[in-house]
């Protein structure tokens, strides 16, 4: 599976670096939908290049038109306006009267619900695309790609299994052999773990990232799941209706959320309101803070203040940095590895997530620590 | 000692309360094994016996021998069948592509045709049958009259009176149930495996040819056996067009045998056709039920069921609508258009200066010179008494189906389902039987309770399969979170369960309502000059060729059941969702 096979129509658009080769490359693309109540904008102007064995991650709350992009990657959904292209040929634009059908893209792709068709066994599945498909190979070597293929997803020997007697887990491994066994350019994954069980949805993402390094297939998957989202993505797209708000790492999409939305989609945050007193100062509830105020927020502008759970030390006696704050536990959530407590300060309750041997209790003064360089502010 | 007695108070309370629910769901099984088991048990009597019904005497296979040593009986299985392939080709070849066009595609005005397809169950089947011989009938038809004026012909052009005429008026009449059974399952299927084709490289054609068909066959084969079925044993088409024909079916030989135009009644002879349909039935059922559990395999995966994108018709939209009002004019359109032209004229005749300036409201007003209160007494008694003994059976059989672990549910459903498949008409003579021979024990030949009941036990299958559907949806966690709470069996099933299947019930209550009011099959087969009905009425103003009045009666019927349930849906679509199916 990982060695690369000759490909048709693949030339691809080579930018700025020898190494950095672009597979999917998407400019302005819009979508709207036309319901009773007028107009829904389902994509407002998306921009997005992935380059070649890179995973992107699209990720956002239902409705904000992550699977939408996706599909009209897949072109399951024709686009209104702007332009796709994959592995450097236009497959959609309005503009210029493009518009390639999906049995003709170099994909492959996971469904939420695997579809799995119901009326072939597990070989027929994954060999249907190999027989009737768009690239078709001659009949002696199937059997040994079907092989190939299964024995990726580790689902050798039960190739003769009906479709109807897998588990949810054994479907999700037929789905993906199903998508890559032709070794398309990109592939394609619409939550494929959303309906797994916990357990199994922690161990098949170690696996899904193995699986998709080993092919060295470029992969645009949607999730609303943010841990999914920062395990598996080499880059992070969050979306919020229509747009895509940040497109970074994921350390940097956990570190340095681009707004104040993206900070309390991903992971948890701490919010407080706050007004620009002077430069480096914020007036809050909690007091003047010593902050790194950014650019373009003059005195008297209002602000919103975040700090991450983690970042919120809570002690029994006071530390050496700034930003002091004392106040009083209100509650304990003990978890294990970790706990969650609630401090309330100055009438604002703080969330802090401390290791979980600490011995403070609900009730008990408590002094609590932010690091200046802790602070986020957005505006 | 204490907290013994106690554990044993509380080990014994359910236990009794299983028991409690097992008698009484031992008590609603007897009555169904009795509703629907008895009128069978009466079609294979009277085969067995000869005579009048009652006169006793040994079983006897004479009338199983005169029947099937008659060339005639064969000639009529032929028809039969015949008749039932047509009926079946008709149907699908219309509902399979609405079924498509207004699933799949954006085809306009896709709200109204639904409304006139249900529009169209609203009119009788005799109505359509009469309406169309109005309009092909080679002696009086209005396009023969009108084609022999235009072309100086002496020979009418086209004829209803034969095997492909009763198919297609009987597969048009089909044409909505097989739609709304066909869409159901239509959209159980998880639009992702076509999907899932499309991304693997795999073109429309293999795609449909591949996937679509494959997945989707076990549905359409369950719709063309569950079409075959019913067309086996319908009555009304080849009653009003067969009999004039001589084109006899199994149906019109059982109903001639027990109502011959001379001489006495021959149930034997009834019960010898009827054990042949009977038999039929029965056979194709299984073979329905096991083609819908094998569709049922195939549905268990299914996603988020993201919506397919509509296919866009582009240029072919007004194709497509055409195609749809093509239908909609056989069904519905013409139909009522021909019974309201011929209900204001004194005689049928092609619209001309002339019968415009015959044109008269007369034989509105005319028709209860000849009909009193009666029919619209026993009418309304049905409208209200069967849907109300159907639901309630249903929704306490649904009940003991879908909410206990009672050991023999799966039976009762069964029971239940079985009226399904047995056909009107001998569900009519079996209780005529009963009621003739058994007079004493069950005196209520000749009156409307009769035919009551034999609505009730033929759609009990409907009923049931609407409360299990409904049941089904409300969780039953809310009811165990009532029994929780302390309520009894009976108080959570009242004020849980019921509130919130009310909806539901509600609708099938009218729908069944408006199934009993346009229902002849039975009423005839059980009718008297004591329990006439509307529908029977009619029959008989057909009967006596009084084609005006039979139009007027006609346009009617068809205009008060549409405003029933057009009003009633008006209401409750600002209650709350009601939909109408069959």
């Amino acid at each position: 599976m990982g060695r690369e096979g000759p490909r048709h129509f693949t030339t691809p658009v080579r930018h700025h670096s020898n190494r950095y080769v672009l597979v999917i490359r998407i400019r302005g693309l819009r979508k709207w939908f036309d319901s009773r109540r007028g107009r829904v904008e389902a994509l407002r102007g998306i921009d997005l290049e992935v380059g070649e064995k890179e995973f992107c991650v699209l990720l956002g709350p239902s409705g904000c038109g992550k699977t939408t992009t996706l599909r009209s990657v897949a072109g399951l959904e024709r686009p209104d306006a702007g332009e796709l292209e994959i592995a450097g040929s236009i497959v959609s634009s309005p503009a210029k009267g493009i518009y390639i059908p999906t049995e003709k893209r170099d994909i492959g792709m996971v469904f939420q619900s695997y579809a799995i068709w119901p009326h072939m066994n597990v070989f027929q599945n994954v060999s249907f695309p190999l027989i009737k498909g768009r690239k078709r190979i001659a009949k002696d070597q199937i059997a040994n790609k079907v092989r190939a293929a299964l024995k990726l997803v580790q689902l050798d020997g039960l190739e003769d299994r009906p479709a109807t007697d897998l588990s949810g887990g054994q479907q999700q491994r037929v789905a993906m052999a199903r998508a890559m066994v032709t070794e398309p350019k990109i592939l394609l994954m619409d939550e494929p773990l959303s309906n797994l069980d916990a357990r199994l949805r922690e161990q098949m993402r170690v696996e899904l990232k193995k699986i998709t390094r080993a092919a060295g297939v470029t992969t645009l998957y949607v999730t609303h799941d943010q841990a999914e989202a920062l395990t598996l993505g080499d880059k992070v797209c969050v979306m919020h209706s229509g747009e895509i708000i940040q497109m970074a790492p994921p350390q940097e999409v956990y570190g340095k959320p681009a707004d104040r939305f993206v900070a309390q989609f991903v992971g948890e945050m701490n919010f407080i309101q706050g007004e620009v007193t002077g430069s480096g100062e914020i007036r809050s509830p909690l007091g003047t803070i010593q902050v790194l105020v950014p650019n373009g927020l003059s005195a008297g502008t209002s602000v919103t203040l975040a700090v991450r759970p983690e970042h919120v030390r809570v002690s029994a006696a006071p530390g050496s940095d700034g930003n002091i704050h004392y106040g009083k536990i209100t509650s304990k959530n003990y978890l294990g590895d970790c706990a969650l407590l609630e401090v309330e300060v100055e009438g604002v309750s703080l969330l802090a997530k401390l290791a979980g041997d600490s011995e403070l209790a609900i009730g008990s003064a408590a002094v609590v620590e932010i690091p200046a360089h802790r602070w986020h502010v957005f505006p | 000692m204490k907290a013994e007695a106690e554990l044993g108070a509380i080990g014994y309370a359910p236990r009794t309360r299983t028991s409690g629910v097992g008698i009484f769901a031992g008590g609603i099984l007897t009555l169904l094994v009795i509703m629907v088991g008895v009128p069978l048990l009466m079609v294979v009597l009277m085969s067995l016996r000869s005579g009048f019904p009652g006169e006793g005497g040994p079983l006897t296979l004479t009338n199983f021998v005169t029947v099937y040593s008659a060339p005639s009986t064969y000639k009529i299985l032929l028809n039969t069948l015949l008749f039932a392939f047509g009926t079946v080709i008709v149907g699908l070849a219309f509902a399979v592509p609405l079924v498509w066009l207004l699933n799949r595609t954006d085809i306009p005005l896709k709200n109204t045709i639904y409304v006139l397809m249900i529009v169209g169950i609203l009119i009788p089947v005799f109505l359509r049958t009469i309406a169309w011989i109005l309009l092909l009938s080679p002696r009086i038809g209005l396009v023969n009259q009108w084609a022999m004026q235009l072309f100086n012909l002496d020979q009418p052009i086209i004829s209803l009176y034969n095997i492909p005429g009763m198919a297609f008026v009987q597969g048009v009449s089909f044409v909505p149930s097989a739609f709304f059974m066909l869409s159901a399952a239509y959209r159980t299927m998880d639009p992702a495996l076509e999907e899932a084709a499309y991304t693997s490289g795999i073109g429309k054609l293999q795609t449909f040819l591949r996937i679509n068909v494959p997945i989707t066959w076990p549905a359409i084969a369950g719709v063309m056996v569950y079409l075959f079925m019913s067309a086996l044993a319908v009555f009304e088409v080849p009653a009003i067009i067969g009999f004039p024909a001589r084109i006899l079916v199994l149906s019109a030989s059982i109903f001639t045998a027990t109502n011959p135009p001379t001489g006495l009644p021959n149930y034997g002879i009834a019960g010898a056709y009827g054990a042949v349909m009977l038999l039929a039935g029965l056979i194709l059922a299984y073979f329905y039920v096991r083609l819908v559990q094998h569709g049922k395999k195939y549905t268990v995966i299914t996603g988020r069921g993201y919506r397919p994108r509509q296919i866009a018709l582009g240029k072919w939209k007004w194709a497509a609508l055409g195609f749809a009002f093509l239908y909609l004019s056989m069904e519905v359109f013409i139909p009522f258009l021909v019974l309201v032209w011929a209900s204001v004229l004194p005689y049928l005749q092609l619209p001309s200066a002339e019968a415009l300036s015959q044109m008269t409201l007369a034989n509105y007003t005319t028709i209860f010179d000849f009909v009193d209160a009666m029919p619209f007494i026993n009418t309304a008694i049905l409208m209200v008494a069967v849907p109300s003994a159907t639901m309630v059976l249903s929704v306490l059989a649904s009940w003991i189906v879908t909410r206990t672990q009672v050991r023999f549910r799966g039976a009762l459903d069964t029971i239940a389902f079985l009226p399904h498949a047995i056909p009107s008409i001998l569900l009519g003579v079996g209780l005529a039987y009963l009621g003739l021979a058994y007079r004493d024990f069950f005196p209520v030949y000749g009156t409307v309770i009769i035919i009551a009941i034999a609505h009730t036990i033929s759609w009990i299958a409907y009923g049931t399969r609407t409360t299990n559907g409904v049941m089904i949806q409300v969780h039953r966690e809310l009811e165990e979170a009532g029994k929780v709470a302390g309520a009894s069996t009976s108080r959570v099933l009242g004020r849980i369960v019921l509130p919130l299947i009310a909806a539901g019930i509600f609708n099938s209550w009218i729908w069944i309502s408006m199934l009993s009011y346009r229902e002849v099959t039975m009423a005839l087969a059980l009718g008297t000059r004591k329990n006439l009905v509307i529908s029977t009425i009619v029959w008989q103003f057909w009967g006596n060729g009084w084609v005006p009045q039979v139009a007027a009666l006609g346009v009617l019927l068809v205009l008060f059941a549409v405003l029933v349930v057009g009003s009633l849906k008006f209401i409750f679509s600002r209650i709350g969702e009601v939909e109408m199916g069959h």
